[in-house]
């Protein structure tokens, strides 16, 4: 990947964002889904997370290996009448804790910021080469 | 560049560093969140010095050999040591150091061309 070799920094940072912005775009999909019974596969949806990694070249950023499904236990609810309850009420509910997607949610924007502030001191560095020139 | 030709030479070596060492940050920062990830530094002013203070010629044109991961930092919660607060504090640290370093350079330019004007 990397966007055009210009700088390895920019190329950094660029790999960063695109990690932290899929990493949103799962939450927001956990949190979408957080009330639902019955996926393609007919079973309650499984919450997703990135899964990552550092580049096995020295100083090349992060790259996301794969996105996985939290295999934990989902969580039995009792609501009789549902159309996917078994004979005792019970309705298996999706393994998303609202709570946790949020902090996952504030951690997330908050590595993506910060993605943003290392572009914005590169082109304060870029500028100050540039002033060598006037 | 030759070996510490002056003070163009040490700029140089200074430009480069404080370059590479935004590289370094910008690492540190995009692999906050990777499981195991250890931060890197590049203690380059230290090493410049301590070869200053003992007369043995430095090689200027090797920064990258200067990049080191401490491996001391207290690991959080993804058993990774990058502390973004720290990490953005020495990003601002770092930038203004490489403008530092080009503005002196720029007025050793003008001063150049002030002479050869006349």
């Amino acid at each position: 990947m990397g966007v055009d070799g210009v700088s390895p920094m920019v190329d950094i940072a660029v790999s960063g964002l695109r990690a932290q912005s899929l990493r949103l775009n799962l939450i927001s999909a956990n949190i979408a889904n957080a009330e639902t019974t019955h996926t393609a596969t007919g079973r309650p949806y499984r919450r997703q997370d990135v899964v990552l990694a550092t580049t096995p070249e020295n100083l090349g950023g992060v790259t996301v290996i794969s996105i996985a499904r939290d295999q934990s236990a989902f969580q039995s609810v009792l609501i009789p009448g549902h159309p996917d309850a078994d004979e005792q009420g019970y309705v298996d509910m999706p393994n998303v804790q609202l709570p946790t997607e949020m902090m996952n949610l504030v951690f997330a924007s908050r590595a993506y910021e910060a993605n943003v502030a290392v572009l914005k001191r590169y082109q304060d560095m870029v500028e100050a080469t540039i002033e060598l020139l006037r | 560049m030759p070996q510490g030709t002056g003070l163009i030479g040490h700029l140089d070596a200074g430009l480069r560093a404080t370059s590479l060492r935004q590289t370094t940050i910008a690492n540190n920062i995009a692999n906050m969140a990777t499981p195991g990830y250890r931060r890197v530094t590049l203690p380059f002013e230290g090493i410049f010095a301590d070869a200053l203070k003992s007369g043995r010629p430095v090689d200027l044109d090797d920064v990258a050999s200067c990049i080191v991961q401490p491996r001391t930092d207290p690991l959080n919660e993804h058993g990774n040591d990058v502390e973004l607060d720290a990490e953005v504090a020495e990003l601002v640290r770092n930038s203004a150091l490489y403008k530092t370093y080009m503005r002196v350079l720029n007025r050793m330019y003008r001063q150049m061309d002030l002479a050869i004007q006349g």
